[in-house]
């Protein structure tokens, strides 16, 4: 399966999806202005490349200094597919870069470990 | 001769927004574009006024989400976008700041017929606590997205959220339009 590199935008983040090395990482602001148009397609091809993986290791590295409701929203849907891939044998780790100070996203993140369980999560506070 | 003397008159604008701290006004058309260029100039404006990181995050957060329901819901538009995006719609942002606390208030004509239900949304917010507002937050973030809303239905809620105090909305019919009325909605951060 080819990679997928979209480049960041002023309100998109990068996302650069290395299936290869079972890398993946989304870096940037997020507030575009149809977040299911420009999610969705992701998500395609993040669901395709975990349905493909069996007993693997995979680093998600979250760098994203604001994102939007709509956003939100679908990063809940990304989680949401790594939960899935968790149960057929896979390890997923996620990498979760914050401000230190920046609540929300900390709260956010708290959110997420509260439902997505099978998911390694380490919250990693950047001191700004 | 002061030079200024002929400028009298019509600067009572610019005396008007200094006396009420104007930090960020745009009346027009909101597009994605727009809001995009309009992010930088909030985010430095903030910046230089020496807001507090914290409160520059919920302001910046705020601003968006009232910017992008102007592009996204105001009924008078140049372009609808459909689903390719590119809408072009006319609503008026202001940020102003009063002592500690910082005031944003957006202003868009929407459908008459969408004023109930706009009342609905919003008005369970006022009588909510921070932590009610949170747990619906909560349960919103993992319902289905409403399937007339472009965003998540969570956009009022993370508001609510970042507010230090209720939301406060008003609708102001238009004579010569009744079918359009004036949404006002105001948060005080």
């Amino acid at each position: 399966m080819d990679n997928l590199h979209i480049a960041a935008t002023a309100t998109s983040p990068e996302i650069d999806f290395q299936f290869d090395r079972n890398l993946l990482s989304l870096k940037g602001e997020s507030y575009p202005e149809n977040a299911a148009a420009f999610y969705t397609p992701v998500i395609e091809r993040l669901r395709a490349y975990l349905a493909s993986c069996a007993d693997a290791v995979i680093t998600v590295d979250v760098s994203l200094t604001y994102f939007n409701s709509s956003s939100t929203k679908m990063l809940f849907s990304i989680f949401d597919a790594l939960e899935h891939a968790t149960s057929s044998g896979n390890s997923v780790l996620v990498n979760w870069y914050r401000d230190d100070e920046d609540e929300t996203i900390l709260e956010f993140g708290e959110e997420l470990q509260i439902d997505f369980t099978g998911i390694k999560f380490n919250d990693c506070p950047i001191v700004g | 001769m002061n030079i200024f003397e002929p400028l009298d008159k019509d600067s009572a604008i610019f005396e008007l927004a200094q006396q009420r701290n104007l930090i960020f006004y745009h009346k027009g058309y909101f597009s994605h574009n727009i809001v995009a260029a309009m992010s930088e100039v909030v985010k430095l404006q903030l910046e230089i006024a020496g807001v507090s990181a914290s409160t520059r995050r919920k302001l910046f957060s705020s601003f968006i989400e009232l910017s992008q329901n102007i592009v996204h819901y105001s009924s008078d538009l140049l372009v609808d976008g459909g689903d390719k995006g590119g809408a072009l719609r006319e609503g008026a942002v202001c940020i102003t700041n009063e002592g500690e606390r910082h005031l944003m208030m957006c202003v868009n004509p929407i459908a008459t017929a969408a004023v109930n239900d706009l009342r609905e949304k919003l008005e369970p917010l006022r009588n909510m606590s921070l932590d009610e507002i949170k747990q619906q937050y909560k349960i919103s973030l993992r319902a289905e997205t409403p399937p007339e809303s472009k965003g998540a239905g969570l956009g009022f809620l993370t508001m609510a959220r970042d507010a230090s105090a209720p939301l406060e909305f008003a609708f102001y019919p238009r004579a010569e339009d009744p079918e359009t009325t004036l949404f006002c909605l105001k948060t005080i951060i």
